[in-house]
Protein backbone atom coordinates (compact mmCIF):
# COMPACT_ATOMS: atom_id res chain seq x y z
CA UNK A 1 0.00 0.00 0.00
CA UNK A 2 3.02 2.47 0.59
CA UNK A 3 3.19 1.83 -3.21
CA UNK A 4 -0.57 2.38 -3.76
CA UNK A 5 -0.69 5.39 -1.87
CA UNK A 6 2.69 6.84 -3.11
CA UNK A 7 1.70 5.95 -6.42
CA UNK A 8 -1.52 6.74 -6.76
CA UNK A 9 -0.70 10.80 -4.93
CA UNK A 10 2.47 11.92 -6.34
CA UNK A 11 2.45 10.40 -10.02
CA UNK A 12 0.07 13.62 -11.05
CA UNK A 13 1.84 15.79 -9.03
CA UNK A 14 5.07 14.27 -10.85
CA UNK A 15 3.33 15.72 -14.16
CA UNK A 16 2.84 18.84 -12.66
CA UNK A 17 5.88 19.96 -11.03
CA UNK A 18 7.70 19.47 -14.75
CA UNK A 19 5.65 21.89 -15.98
CA UNK A 20 4.65 24.20 -13.34
CA UNK A 21 5.81 26.92 -15.68
CA UNK A 22 3.20 26.23 -18.33
CA UNK A 23 0.27 25.78 -15.73
CA UNK A 24 0.82 29.07 -14.03
CA UNK A 25 0.48 31.03 -16.85
CA UNK A 26 -2.71 29.25 -18.04
CA UNK A 27 -6.02 30.89 -17.30
CA UNK A 28 -6.62 28.41 -15.31
CA UNK A 29 -4.04 28.37 -12.55
CA UNK A 30 -5.28 32.30 -12.33
CA UNK A 31 -8.51 31.02 -11.65
CA UNK A 32 -7.01 28.57 -9.38
CA UNK A 33 -5.29 31.29 -7.48
CA UNK A 34 -8.35 32.90 -7.56
CA UNK A 35 -9.81 30.13 -6.17
CA UNK A 36 -7.03 29.49 -3.70
CA UNK A 37 -7.42 32.80 -2.25
CA UNK A 38 -11.74 32.60 -1.76
CA UNK A 39 -10.50 29.26 -0.41
CA UNK A 40 -8.21 30.31 2.37
CA UNK A 41 -10.45 33.44 2.78
CA UNK A 42 -13.48 31.29 3.73
CA UNK A 43 -11.05 28.90 5.85
CA UNK A 44 -10.18 31.99 7.72
CA UNK A 45 -13.28 33.54 8.27
CA UNK A 46 -14.69 30.19 9.16
CA UNK A 47 -12.51 30.09 12.26
CA UNK A 48 -13.50 32.96 13.70
CA UNK A 49 -17.13 31.84 12.81
CA UNK A 50 -16.83 28.05 13.84
CA UNK A 51 -16.39 29.69 17.83
CA UNK A 52 -19.54 31.11 18.13
CA UNK A 53 -21.64 29.91 14.97
CA UNK A 54 -20.24 26.88 13.69
CA UNK A 55 -19.37 26.02 10.19
CA UNK A 56 -22.44 27.25 8.25
CA UNK A 57 -22.30 30.88 9.22
CA UNK A 58 -18.98 30.95 8.42
CA UNK A 59 -19.83 29.87 4.66
CA UNK A 60 -22.59 32.48 4.12
CA UNK A 61 -20.36 35.10 5.66
CA UNK A 62 -18.14 34.39 2.92
CA UNK A 63 -20.56 34.57 0.45
CA UNK A 64 -20.95 37.81 1.31
CA UNK A 65 -17.32 38.54 1.52
CA UNK A 66 -16.94 37.62 -1.82
CA UNK A 67 -19.45 39.62 -3.20
CA UNK A 68 -17.82 42.75 -1.12
CA UNK A 69 -14.34 41.61 -1.41
CA UNK A 70 -13.58 42.41 -4.97
CA UNK A 71 -9.92 41.85 -5.72
CA UNK A 72 -8.36 43.94 -2.98
CA UNK A 73 -6.34 41.36 -0.72
CA UNK A 74 -5.92 44.28 2.07
CA UNK A 75 -9.29 44.29 2.60
CA UNK A 76 -9.60 40.76 4.01
CA UNK A 77 -8.42 41.48 7.59
CA UNK A 78 -10.97 44.48 7.37
CA UNK A 79 -13.51 42.18 6.51
CA UNK A 80 -12.86 39.63 8.53
CA UNK A 81 -13.33 41.69 11.43
CA UNK A 82 -16.50 42.78 10.20
CA UNK A 83 -17.76 39.14 9.37
CA UNK A 84 -19.57 38.33 12.47
CA UNK A 85 -21.15 40.93 12.78
CA UNK A 86 -23.10 41.01 9.29
CA UNK A 87 -23.11 37.50 9.60
CA UNK A 88 -26.61 36.89 11.07
CA UNK A 89 -28.10 39.57 8.14
CA UNK A 90 -26.13 37.66 5.40
CA UNK A 91 -27.09 34.04 6.77
CA UNK A 92 -30.53 35.33 6.06
CA UNK A 93 -29.65 36.49 2.77
CA UNK A 94 -28.27 33.91 1.50
CA UNK A 95 -30.71 31.21 2.55
CA UNK A 96 -33.56 33.35 0.89
CA UNK A 97 -31.58 34.56 -2.31
CA UNK A 98 -29.94 31.72 -3.45
CA UNK A 99 -32.02 28.54 -3.35
CA UNK A 100 -29.33 27.15 -5.25
CA UNK A 101 -26.95 27.01 -2.24
CA UNK A 102 -29.27 25.17 -0.45
CA UNK A 103 -29.26 21.84 -1.71
CA UNK A 104 -25.27 21.73 -1.28
CA UNK A 105 -24.98 23.22 1.81
CA UNK A 106 -26.60 20.03 3.52
CA UNK A 107 -24.20 18.26 1.94
CA UNK A 108 -21.41 20.25 3.25
CA UNK A 109 -23.16 20.70 6.96
CA UNK A 110 -23.41 16.62 6.40
CA UNK A 111 -20.10 16.22 5.88
CA UNK A 112 -18.99 18.73 9.00
CA UNK A 113 -21.70 16.65 11.21
CA UNK A 114 -19.75 13.65 10.06
CA UNK A 115 -16.47 14.65 11.35
CA UNK A 116 -17.95 16.93 13.68
CA UNK A 117 -14.57 17.01 16.43
CA UNK A 118 -11.85 16.40 13.52
CA UNK A 119 -13.27 18.97 11.11
CA UNK A 120 -13.91 21.62 13.36
CA UNK A 121 -10.63 21.68 14.95
CA UNK A 122 -9.17 21.10 11.44
CA UNK A 123 -10.83 23.76 9.83
CA UNK A 124 -10.07 26.17 12.86
CA UNK A 125 -6.10 25.23 12.44
CA UNK A 126 -6.09 25.24 9.03
CA UNK A 127 -7.39 28.66 9.39
CA UNK A 128 -5.14 29.80 11.48
CA UNK A 129 -2.03 28.44 9.29
CA UNK A 130 -3.32 29.62 6.09
CA UNK A 131 -4.37 32.95 7.84
CA UNK A 132 -0.73 33.44 8.94
CA UNK A 133 0.46 33.01 5.65
CA UNK A 134 -2.54 35.69 3.59
CA UNK A 135 -1.93 37.71 5.93
CA UNK A 136 1.91 37.39 5.78
CA UNK A 137 0.84 38.21 2.35
CA UNK A 138 -0.99 41.07 3.10
CA UNK A 139 1.99 42.91 4.65
CA UNK A 140 4.82 42.29 2.03
CA UNK A 141 2.48 42.75 -0.92
CA UNK A 142 4.02 40.44 -2.45
CA UNK A 143 1.07 38.27 -3.07
CA UNK A 144 1.54 36.64 -6.12
CA UNK A 145 4.58 35.01 -5.67
CA UNK A 146 3.37 33.13 -2.32
CA UNK A 147 0.39 32.42 -4.39
CA UNK A 148 2.25 30.37 -6.87
CA UNK A 149 4.13 28.78 -4.24
CA UNK A 150 1.02 27.84 -2.38
CA UNK A 151 -0.67 26.85 -5.57
CA UNK A 152 2.05 24.78 -6.67
CA UNK A 153 2.05 23.03 -3.48
CA UNK A 154 -1.30 22.19 -2.90
CA UNK A 155 -1.98 20.63 -6.69
CA UNK A 156 -0.26 18.02 -5.62
CA UNK A 157 -2.58 16.70 -3.46
CA UNK A 158 -5.14 17.57 -5.06
CA UNK A 159 -4.99 18.09 -9.10
CA UNK A 160 -8.21 16.34 -9.60
CA UNK A 161 -10.25 18.83 -7.25
CA UNK A 162 -8.63 21.24 -8.41
CA UNK A 163 -9.04 21.04 -12.23
CA UNK A 164 -12.70 20.26 -12.20
CA UNK A 165 -13.28 23.06 -9.17
CA UNK A 166 -11.83 25.14 -12.04
CA UNK A 167 -13.92 24.47 -14.74
CA UNK A 168 -16.58 24.33 -12.76
CA UNK A 169 -15.60 28.07 -11.74
CA UNK A 170 -14.95 29.22 -15.22
CA UNK A 171 -18.86 27.93 -15.93
CA UNK A 172 -20.27 29.69 -13.23
CA UNK A 173 -18.30 33.10 -12.78
CA UNK A 174 -19.91 34.29 -15.94
CA UNK A 175 -23.27 33.61 -14.98
CA UNK A 176 -23.62 33.66 -10.91
CA UNK A 177 -20.68 35.55 -8.92
CA UNK A 178 -19.92 33.64 -5.71
CA UNK A 179 -23.06 31.40 -3.93
CA UNK A 180 -21.98 28.38 -6.84
CA UNK A 181 -18.70 28.07 -5.60
CA UNK A 182 -19.23 28.57 -1.76
CA UNK A 183 -20.31 25.17 -1.91
CA UNK A 184 -17.12 24.25 -4.05
CA UNK A 185 -14.94 25.89 -1.40
CA UNK A 186 -16.64 24.10 1.45
CA UNK A 187 -16.81 20.68 -0.32
CA UNK A 188 -13.06 21.12 -0.92
CA UNK A 189 -11.89 22.21 2.45
CA UNK A 190 -13.55 18.77 3.74
CA UNK A 191 -12.61 16.73 0.84
CA UNK A 192 -8.91 17.46 1.50
CA UNK A 193 -9.68 16.49 4.52
CA UNK A 194 -10.94 13.65 4.17
CA UNK A 195 -8.05 13.14 1.20
CA UNK A 196 -5.60 13.48 4.09
CA UNK A 197 -7.23 10.94 6.25
CA UNK A 198 -7.46 8.58 3.08
CA UNK A 199 -3.76 8.32 3.25
CA UNK A 200 -3.73 7.70 6.21
CA UNK A 201 -6.50 5.10 5.83
CA UNK A 202 -3.92 3.51 3.76
CA UNK A 203 -1.61 4.24 6.46
CA UNK A 204 -2.02 0.67 8.15
CA UNK A 205 -2.04 -1.00 4.73
CA UNK A 206 -0.06 1.42 3.48
CA UNK A 207 3.07 0.85 5.50
CA UNK A 208 4.61 3.75 4.10
CA UNK A 209 8.08 2.48 3.48
CA UNK A 210 9.27 5.57 5.15
CA UNK A 211 8.13 4.02 8.16
CA UNK A 212 7.41 5.76 11.66
CA UNK A 213 9.25 9.06 10.90
CA UNK A 214 7.08 10.20 8.83
CA UNK A 215 3.59 11.63 9.34
CA UNK A 216 1.46 9.75 6.78
CA UNK A 217 -1.20 12.73 7.30
CA UNK A 218 1.47 14.34 5.17
CA UNK A 219 1.24 12.00 1.75
CA UNK A 220 -1.16 14.26 0.15
CA UNK A 221 -0.87 17.66 2.31
CA UNK A 222 2.18 19.61 1.14
CA UNK A 223 5.61 17.90 1.49
CA UNK A 224 5.56 15.04 -0.63
CA UNK A 225 5.90 14.72 -3.95
CA UNK A 226 7.13 11.97 -6.44
CA UNK A 227 11.02 12.71 -6.02
CA UNK A 228 10.78 13.30 -2.23
CA UNK A 229 7.98 10.82 -1.01
CA UNK A 230 11.52 9.44 0.85
CA UNK A 231 12.81 12.27 1.90
CA UNK A 232 11.62 13.00 5.66
CA UNK A 233 13.80 10.23 6.41
CA UNK A 234 17.57 12.34 4.82
CA UNK A 235 16.05 15.49 5.43
CA UNK A 236 14.00 16.38 8.83
CA UNK A 237 13.90 19.70 8.46
CA UNK A 238 11.68 19.20 5.75
CA UNK A 239 9.19 16.41 7.12
CA UNK A 240 9.02 18.55 10.07
CA UNK A 241 7.90 21.53 8.65
CA UNK A 242 5.68 20.41 6.11
CA UNK A 243 4.30 16.98 7.60
CA UNK A 244 4.34 18.13 11.58
CA UNK A 245 1.67 20.67 11.24
CA UNK A 246 -0.77 18.37 9.33
CA UNK A 247 -1.75 15.44 12.19
CA UNK A 248 -2.38 18.17 14.21
CA UNK A 249 -4.80 19.48 12.15
CA UNK A 250 -5.80 16.39 11.18
CA UNK A 251 -6.14 14.41 14.07
CA UNK A 252 -7.77 17.15 16.35
CA UNK A 253 -5.29 16.26 19.47
CA UNK A 254 -3.04 18.90 18.10
CA UNK A 255 -0.20 19.69 20.79
CA UNK A 256 1.14 16.69 22.73
CA UNK A 257 1.12 14.87 19.38
CA UNK A 258 4.98 13.86 18.48
CA UNK A 259 7.14 10.85 17.89
CA UNK A 260 7.86 10.25 21.18
CA UNK A 261 4.81 10.29 23.24
CA UNK A 262 3.69 7.22 20.78
CA UNK A 263 4.35 4.46 22.75
CA UNK A 264 4.68 1.58 20.45
CA UNK A 265 3.71 0.04 17.15
CA UNK A 266 0.84 -2.48 16.14
CA UNK A 267 1.95 -5.97 17.37
CA UNK A 268 0.06 -7.23 14.52
CA UNK A 269 1.19 -5.44 11.20
CA UNK A 270 4.33 -3.54 13.08
CA UNK A 271 2.74 -0.08 12.10
CA UNK A 272 3.18 2.57 14.26
CA UNK A 273 0.18 3.10 16.22
CA UNK A 274 -1.02 6.52 15.73
CA UNK A 275 -2.75 8.82 18.10
CA UNK A 276 -6.12 7.22 17.30
CA UNK A 277 -5.22 4.13 17.99
CA UNK A 278 -3.19 4.33 21.25
CA UNK A 279 -6.32 5.49 22.65
CA UNK A 280 -8.05 2.56 21.03
CA UNK A 281 -8.88 -0.48 23.73
CA UNK A 282 -10.62 -2.96 21.72
CA UNK A 283 -10.25 -5.35 24.51
CA UNK A 284 -10.61 -5.64 28.71
CA UNK A 285 -7.07 -7.67 28.48
CA UNK A 286 -5.32 -4.51 27.58
CA UNK A 287 -4.09 -6.02 23.93
CA UNK A 288 -3.73 -2.92 21.80
CA UNK A 289 -3.69 -2.92 18.30
CA UNK A 290 -4.03 -0.19 15.65
CA UNK A 291 -7.68 0.21 14.19
CA UNK A 292 -6.78 -1.52 10.88
CA UNK A 293 -5.77 -4.94 12.22
CA UNK A 294 -8.60 -4.40 14.97
CA UNK A 295 -11.35 -4.18 11.80
CA UNK A 296 -9.63 -6.88 10.07
CA UNK A 297 -10.10 -9.40 13.00
CA UNK A 298 -13.24 -8.79 13.16
CA UNK A 299 -14.05 -9.73 9.83
CA UNK A 300 -12.78 -12.57 10.85
CA UNK A 301 -12.76 -14.63 13.70
CA UNK A 302 -13.19 -11.23 16.17
CA UNK A 303 -11.19 -12.44 18.80
CA UNK A 304 -8.80 -10.76 20.41
CA UNK A 305 -5.11 -11.66 19.58
CA UNK A 306 -4.14 -11.15 22.94
CA UNK A 307 -6.69 -13.22 25.23
CA UNK A 308 -8.60 -14.89 22.51
CA UNK A 309 -11.47 -14.47 23.60
CA UNK A 310 -14.17 -13.08 21.17
CA UNK A 311 -14.68 -8.86 21.00
CA UNK A 312 -17.27 -8.58 23.13
CA UNK A 313 -19.34 -5.62 20.65
CA UNK A 314 -20.43 -6.05 17.02
CA UNK A 315 -17.85 -3.83 14.78
CA UNK A 316 -20.91 -1.32 14.41
CA UNK A 317 -21.18 -1.12 18.16
CA UNK A 318 -17.51 -0.73 18.75
CA UNK A 319 -17.48 1.73 16.35
CA UNK A 320 -19.95 3.59 18.31
CA UNK A 321 -18.69 2.54 22.00
CA UNK A 322 -14.99 4.40 21.11
CA UNK A 323 -15.50 8.05 22.57
CA UNK A 324 -14.70 10.85 21.09
CA UNK A 325 -11.92 11.81 18.71
CA UNK A 326 -11.46 8.12 17.89
CA UNK A 327 -15.03 7.55 16.60
CA UNK A 328 -14.93 10.86 14.16
CA UNK A 329 -11.66 9.75 12.80
CA UNK A 330 -12.85 6.06 12.55
CA UNK A 331 -16.11 7.39 10.65
CA UNK A 332 -13.78 9.62 7.90
CA UNK A 333 -11.09 6.99 7.42
CA UNK A 334 -14.18 4.49 5.99
CA UNK A 335 -15.29 7.43 4.13
CA UNK A 336 -12.36 8.25 2.76
CA UNK A 337 -11.67 4.37 2.09
CA UNK A 338 -15.06 4.26 -0.02
CA UNK A 339 -13.67 7.14 -2.32
CA UNK A 340 -10.42 5.76 -2.23
CA UNK A 341 -11.77 2.31 -4.01
CA UNK B 1 -17.69 -32.95 -22.24
CA UNK B 2 -17.68 -30.35 -24.87
CA UNK B 3 -20.52 -28.36 -23.19
CA UNK B 4 -18.79 -29.18 -19.82
CA UNK B 5 -15.97 -27.37 -21.48
CA UNK B 6 -17.60 -24.57 -22.38
CA UNK B 7 -18.88 -24.03 -19.50
CA UNK B 8 -15.81 -24.37 -17.79
CA UNK B 9 -14.16 -22.14 -19.96
CA UNK B 10 -17.01 -19.69 -19.70
CA UNK B 11 -17.12 -19.87 -15.95
CA UNK B 12 -13.10 -18.51 -16.35
CA UNK B 13 -13.61 -16.12 -18.40
CA UNK B 14 -16.46 -14.72 -15.45
CA UNK B 15 -13.87 -15.18 -12.77
CA UNK B 16 -11.10 -13.94 -14.77
CA UNK B 17 -12.71 -10.15 -14.88
CA UNK B 18 -13.95 -10.27 -11.27
CA UNK B 19 -10.55 -11.30 -9.97
CA UNK B 20 -9.47 -8.45 -11.69
CA UNK B 21 -9.73 -5.83 -8.49
CA UNK B 22 -8.32 -8.15 -6.36
CA UNK B 23 -4.80 -8.08 -6.80
CA UNK B 24 -4.37 -4.39 -5.17
CA UNK B 25 -5.74 -5.95 -2.05
CA UNK B 26 -2.97 -8.69 -2.04
CA UNK B 27 -0.66 -6.36 -2.92
CA UNK B 28 -1.29 -4.59 -0.01
CA UNK B 29 -1.26 -7.87 1.89
CA UNK B 30 1.87 -9.04 0.73
CA UNK B 31 2.94 -5.75 1.70
CA UNK B 32 2.87 -5.80 5.46
CA UNK B 33 3.35 -9.68 5.45
CA UNK B 34 6.67 -8.36 4.20
CA UNK B 35 6.76 -5.60 6.45
CA UNK B 36 5.80 -8.24 9.28
CA UNK B 37 8.04 -10.58 8.99
CA UNK B 38 11.26 -7.98 8.47
CA UNK B 39 10.47 -6.76 11.64
CA UNK B 40 10.40 -9.98 12.79
CA UNK B 41 13.36 -11.16 11.41
CA UNK B 42 14.77 -7.96 13.48
CA UNK B 43 13.26 -8.61 16.73
CA UNK B 44 14.38 -12.68 16.73
CA UNK B 45 18.12 -11.41 15.71
CA UNK B 46 18.13 -8.73 18.73
CA UNK B 47 16.50 -11.27 20.79
CA UNK B 48 19.52 -13.64 21.26
CA UNK B 49 17.16 -16.65 22.11
CA UNK B 50 19.67 -19.50 22.92
CA UNK B 51 17.98 -22.95 20.88
CA UNK B 52 15.91 -20.89 18.47
CA UNK B 53 17.04 -19.38 15.00
CA UNK B 54 15.29 -18.43 11.99
CA UNK B 55 16.31 -16.90 8.81
CA UNK B 56 13.78 -16.31 5.28
CA UNK B 57 15.21 -18.27 2.58
CA UNK B 58 17.01 -16.02 -0.02
CA UNK B 59 14.65 -15.65 -2.06
CA UNK B 60 11.47 -15.59 -0.45
CA UNK B 61 10.49 -13.69 2.37
CA UNK B 62 7.37 -16.06 3.14
CA UNK B 63 9.57 -19.01 3.27
CA UNK B 64 11.57 -19.41 6.18
CA UNK B 65 14.21 -22.00 7.70
CA UNK B 66 14.33 -22.22 11.54
CA UNK B 67 16.32 -24.27 13.80
CA UNK B 68 15.40 -24.99 17.15
CA UNK B 69 17.87 -27.44 19.75
CA UNK B 70 16.87 -29.62 22.27
CA UNK B 71 16.56 -27.72 25.81
CA UNK B 72 18.43 -29.36 28.77
CA UNK B 73 17.70 -32.20 30.61
CA UNK B 74 15.69 -33.27 28.03
CA UNK B 75 15.74 -36.57 25.90
CA UNK B 76 16.44 -34.48 22.84
CA UNK B 77 19.32 -32.03 24.95
CA UNK B 78 22.03 -31.91 22.37
CA UNK B 79 19.85 -32.55 19.53
CA UNK B 80 19.20 -29.62 16.58
CA UNK B 81 16.16 -29.74 14.42
CA UNK B 82 15.51 -27.69 11.64
CA UNK B 83 12.06 -26.57 10.51
CA UNK B 84 10.74 -24.93 7.46
CA UNK B 85 8.31 -21.86 8.01
CA UNK B 86 6.28 -21.10 4.87
CA UNK B 87 3.83 -17.88 5.44
CA UNK B 88 0.75 -17.38 4.09
CA UNK B 89 -0.34 -14.12 2.28
CA UNK B 90 -2.70 -13.55 5.27
CA UNK B 91 -0.48 -13.61 8.06
CA UNK B 92 -0.20 -12.67 11.02
CA UNK B 93 -3.97 -13.59 10.77
CA UNK B 94 -3.49 -16.89 9.06
CA UNK B 95 -0.99 -18.93 10.96
CA UNK B 96 1.77 -20.20 9.11
CA UNK B 97 2.86 -23.77 8.01
CA UNK B 98 5.68 -25.05 10.22
CA UNK B 99 7.34 -28.39 9.56
CA UNK B 100 9.95 -30.69 10.86
CA UNK B 101 12.55 -31.17 8.20
CA UNK B 102 15.07 -33.30 10.36
CA UNK B 103 13.43 -36.50 11.17
CA UNK B 104 12.21 -36.05 15.35
CA UNK B 105 10.95 -38.70 16.81
CA UNK B 106 7.87 -37.02 19.38
CA UNK B 107 5.08 -37.74 20.04
CA UNK B 108 3.16 -34.66 18.41
CA UNK B 109 5.60 -34.76 15.40
CA UNK B 110 4.71 -37.51 12.20
CA UNK B 111 7.11 -39.11 10.14
CA UNK B 112 6.73 -36.46 7.50
CA UNK B 113 7.38 -33.92 9.99
CA UNK B 114 4.15 -32.39 10.51
CA UNK B 115 3.51 -30.71 14.19
CA UNK B 116 0.51 -31.32 15.95
CA UNK B 117 0.37 -27.89 18.10
CA UNK B 118 -3.04 -26.45 18.88
CA UNK B 119 -1.02 -22.35 18.74
CA UNK B 120 -0.52 -23.66 14.79
CA UNK B 121 -4.29 -24.18 14.27
CA UNK B 122 -7.16 -23.20 16.24
CA UNK B 123 -5.47 -21.82 18.91
CA UNK B 124 -3.28 -19.54 16.51
CA UNK B 125 -3.45 -15.95 17.40
CA UNK B 126 -2.29 -13.14 15.27
CA UNK B 127 -0.08 -12.30 18.37
CA UNK B 128 1.97 -14.81 18.07
CA UNK B 129 5.07 -14.73 15.77
CA UNK B 130 8.11 -16.96 14.58
CA UNK B 131 9.82 -16.59 18.39
CA UNK B 132 6.86 -17.43 19.98
CA UNK B 133 6.30 -20.43 17.59
CA UNK B 134 9.89 -21.79 17.66
CA UNK B 135 10.07 -21.66 21.59
CA UNK B 136 6.34 -23.22 21.87
CA UNK B 137 8.06 -26.17 19.68
CA UNK B 138 10.99 -26.06 21.48
CA UNK B 139 9.02 -26.85 24.70
CA UNK B 140 6.96 -29.21 22.82
CA UNK B 141 9.76 -31.14 22.73
CA UNK B 142 10.37 -31.62 26.39
CA UNK B 143 6.55 -31.39 27.14
CA UNK B 144 4.60 -34.28 24.42
CA UNK B 145 0.61 -34.06 24.74
CA UNK B 146 0.55 -38.15 24.97
CA UNK B 147 -3.09 -37.79 24.89
CA UNK B 148 -3.47 -37.23 21.09
CA UNK B 149 -0.29 -38.24 19.35
CA UNK B 150 0.88 -38.58 15.91
CA UNK B 151 2.98 -40.92 16.50
CA UNK B 152 2.17 -43.84 18.37
CA UNK B 153 5.05 -45.17 18.95
CA UNK B 154 6.83 -42.30 20.69
CA UNK B 155 4.05 -41.46 22.67
CA UNK B 156 4.05 -45.06 24.24
CA UNK B 157 7.79 -44.82 24.83
CA UNK B 158 7.71 -41.47 25.76
CA UNK B 159 7.44 -42.77 30.04
CA UNK B 160 10.44 -44.78 29.64
CA UNK B 161 12.54 -41.85 29.22
CA UNK B 162 15.74 -44.41 28.70
CA UNK B 163 14.67 -45.76 26.26
CA UNK B 164 13.30 -43.08 24.45
CA UNK B 165 16.59 -40.93 24.57
CA UNK B 166 18.17 -44.37 22.81
CA UNK B 167 15.80 -44.25 20.32
CA UNK B 168 15.84 -40.45 19.68
CA UNK B 169 19.96 -41.10 19.37
CA UNK B 170 19.40 -44.06 17.08
CA UNK B 171 16.83 -42.18 14.67
CA UNK B 172 18.72 -38.27 14.56
CA UNK B 173 20.76 -37.43 12.01
CA UNK B 174 22.47 -34.57 12.47
CA UNK B 175 20.97 -32.14 9.86
CA UNK B 176 22.79 -31.00 6.79
CA UNK B 177 23.78 -27.26 6.63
Amino acid sequence: MVSDSIAAVPIPSAANTKNPGKKKRTNRSAKLKQYKIDARREQWLSQGAVKNKGCKDGMDDDVHVREKHGKQELEKLETRRRGEEIDVLIHQDSDSESPSNSPVSPNSSVLCGNDSGTNFTGSSRGGSSSSSSSSGGCCSGNITEEEDEEVEEEDDGCLDDWEAVADALAADEKHQNSPHDEPVVERDSSQSCEVTNGSGLGYPNSKPGSGGMVPWGSANGRAWRADDAFRPQTLPNLSKQHSMPNPDRYFGGGGPWCRTSVPSNCPICCEDLDLTDTSFLPCNCGFRLCLFCHKRILEQDARCPGCRKQYECEPIETEASVHGGSLTLRLARSVSMIERS
Amino acid sequence: MATINVHAETGQDNIAPSMQPLPPPKSVDSQSVLRRLQSELMALMMSGDSGISAFPEEDNILCWKGTITGSKDTVFEGTEYKLSLIFPNEYPFKAPKVKFDTTCFHPNVDMHGNICLDILQDKWSSAYDVRTILLSIQSLLGEPNISSPLNQQAAQLWSNQEEYRKMVEKLYKFPAA
